[in-house]
């Protein structure tokens, strides 16, 4: 019993009941915890009667738990909705979207904050009706308020009172300083009312070209095995209308985005046998020898569990460093970057220096 | 962790609580020394199948200044801040609570002691401090079943309260209190940890081997310590009860209407009081009276 067969089997269960004993199901409900996956093992997996008991108990907790912050997100939507109005449009993105359309995918989804997308020019109105409702800003220090205003995509993250949940204010999907930068006034322009809300969403084609942006070009690299696991569900959820492929093609071309939906489109197809996926890829141009070879190295390291027995070994750490860097260098010129990163490490020394003087002596 | 670890099976300890089960890596000799005095009843199992909480404690960098530490880890990933090396126990027993709290979303989880006589249990829940594990403690040495100093496990489907004998971990005072007192067993004392100094009380063999047999609530009482006081206790009403007891419940709200139908069936079908004491003897005595007046 290695790893990766475990890996595969979690991914299998996403989508179909799994016949496996105790100690198989052991393995997969941690690799499911560490991967953010359990509640969507229990999705398709909780009606399946050769579960035994204590098995079926860890599936309905984790379904239980995905419910309710399923239902704490739509109080926070609630909470929000008095302050759309008809004067500019706000796009719900990502998992607070899935849930409203009421998407397959969005079912033992664990979701962890909101995001919101309006108009650059409308960014400080909704961001003082925000405070004025109260929400409140996370304090941070003047650099991190700076790279947030001026290089980053969104505002800093703020939070209702007493809400578990953060939202997350954005004027673009990509950050401004970055080569993927793009206007995102076409996003509006294409976007879907979601009947029975004030809210917007993205497009079919955009809501997947996000997914894929998010995945690929986001600092954050725990988790990402579930952003593939989004990725394959819209794709299956939109296989079947007429047109979309051509649609979503174009339509990364336009944006200068099919880096990205390639990447997409592969993992999906590899980890998750994604059919819609396979068949699109071949439409698009792939990526370069030494790209391809890197990135099919790195990001399995980097997004897949690793064996939920030892503490992650070396290579993952490695892998996850050089694909922060690739990050970073996509999201930054290097005139930005150097000085940035510089700043960041020291800042992470000088935090390091700070816990160890504290943790003497103290349990 | 050596390569040659990495290629084997790891050899987990396996604990069987009564609600849960859990495993435990560890290469620290003295963790396993530990881990014989809190857990004396317990034999040898096999592991072959499932675990609700598997860790492994592993030593940190024998050079690091300040001293050599102790992780736990869970999945792959490191939850919690180090322990001293010595303080593995209590790392232990602290941090896979705080697991099993998060993922034993099948029962209503309070927080709560909870003793039996026979099937008949009376749960005790309070916030941290209010003495709940010491009386505990206390009324399984006056003869009471001991179910758990710290969680109130019921199963929503049938109502009843399922055991999870832990050793229970006495801070400071409460050491001495528990300790001076005929029968007890108490496990190693760990110095200056995060809450103060802290001793594990042993449960005796009789309520360990009785960890799956569930029991009926028969009464509650909310136990308040407060040094002098004089012994007083009020009947609290079902609305209240059921609010008191949501307030000290790790995951009423997050089982939604589960959680709900399940807490108010408990406020309703049981008496509840509030105890206010400063003697333990005295309180134990009390608590024996409500007890007997329950309705069977």
């Amino acid at each position: 019993m290695n790893a990766s067969a475990d890996v595969g089997l979690l991914l299998r269960g996403l989508h179909e009941p799994l016949r496996i004993d105790e100690g198989r199901w052991d393995r997969l409900l941690r690799l499911g915890r560490v991967s953010g996956l359990h509640a969507r093992l229990a999705a398709t997996n909780l009606d399946n009667p050769a579960l035994t008991a204590v098995v079926r108990r860890h599936l309905l907790s984790a379904q239980r738990m995905a419910a309710y912050r399923t239902q704490m997100l739509r109080a926070e939507l609630f909470r929000l909705a008095p302050l759309v109005t008809d004067d500019f449009p706000v796009i719900v993105l990502k998992g607070a979207a899935y849930v409203l359309q009421q998407r397959r995918l969005s079912v033992g989804r664990f979701v962890s904050d909101v995001d919101l997308l309006v108009p650059r020019p409308q960014l400080r109105t909704m961001e003082s009706r925000l405070l004025d409702a109260g929400w409140r800003a996370e304090k941070l220090e003047a650099y991190d308020e700076r790279y947030y205003r001026d290089w980053s995509h969104e505002t800093p993250p703020m939070r209702y009172p007493g809400s578990t949940l953060e939202l997350d204010l954005h004027h673009a999907l990509t950050p401004v300083t970055g080569s993927l930068a793009f206007d995102p006034a076409s996003l509006f322009a294409r976007s879907e009312a979601i009947p029975g809300t004030p809210f917007r969403a993205l497009c079919a084609e955009d809501q997947v070209l996000h997914a894929c942006v998010h995945c690929f070009h986001d600092g954050e690299l725990d988790l990402r095995l579930r952003e593939v696991v989004d990725i394959d569900g819209l794709l299956r959820a939109f296989a079947e209308a007429p047109g979309f492929s051509a649609r979503l093609r174009q339509r990364a071309a336009e944006l200068g985005l099919e880096r990205p939906l390639w990447y997409g489109l592969h993992f999906a197809e590899a980890w998750l046998g994604c059919l819609p996926a396979h068949e699109l890829k071949a439409s698009l141009p792939p990526p370069g020898a030494l790209a391809r070879r890197s990135m099919d190295a790195l990001v399995p390291l980097s997004m897949l569990p690793s064996d939920p027995d030892f503490p992650p070994p070396m290579r993952v750490a490695i892998a996850r460093t050089l694909l922060r860097s690739r990050y970073q260098w996509l999201r930054m010129p290097p005139h930005l970057l150097f000085p940035h990163l510089l700043r960041k490490s020291w800042r992470r020394l000088r935090a390091r220096a700070d816990a160890n003087g504290q943790a003497d002596g103290m349990p | 962790m050596a390569r040659s670890a990495r290629m084997a099976k790891l050899n987990y300890r396996l604990i069987e609580v009564g609600a849960a089960r859990l495993a435990v890596f560890s290469p620290i000799e003295s963790f396993h020394e530990h881990l014989d005095i809190v857990y004396p009843h317990q034999d040898l199992l096999e592991d072959e199948d499932f675990a609700d909480v598997r860790v492994s404690l592993l030593p940190g960098s024998r050079w690091r200044p300040g001293g050599r530490q102790v992780s736990l880890w869970s999945e792959g990933l490191r939850p919690f801040e180090p322990y001293p090396l010595h303080s593995a126990l209590p790392l232990f027993e602290w941090g896979s609570n705080w697991l099993l709290a998060r993922r034993l979303n099948a029962y209503l989880l309070f927080h709560a002691g909870v003793v039996a006589r026979g099937e008949r249990a009376v749960l005790l829940p309070a916030a941290p401090g209010a003495g709940k594990t010491t009386l505990s403690c206390a009324l399984h040495l006056a003869g009471w079943r001991f179910l758990s100093d710290e969680f109130g496990v019921v199963d929503p489907e049938s109502g009843d309260i399922l055991p999870m004998v832990r050793p229970a971990p006495l801070k400071n005072r409460s050491i001495e209190i528990i300790g001076e007192r005929p029968g007890a067993v108490l496990g190693p004392r760990f110095p200056k940890t995060r809450k103060g100094d802290v001793a594990h009380f042993v449960p005796d063999r009789d309520s360990f081997d009785q960890r799956h047999r569930p029991a009926t609530p028969a009464l509650i009482v909310f136990p308040r310590f407060a040094a002098g006081a004089k012994l007083s206790h009020a009947p609290v009403p079902p609305a209240q009860a059921a609010m008191r007891l949501g307030l000290n419940s790790f995951n009423y709200e997050s089982l939604g209407p589960v959680g709900f139908a399940a807490l108010v069936a408990l406020a309703r079908r049981t008496p509840a009081y509030e105890l206010v004491y400063g003697d333990v003897d005295a309180a134990i005595d009390r608590i024996d009276t409500l007890f007997a007046s329950a309705p069977r």
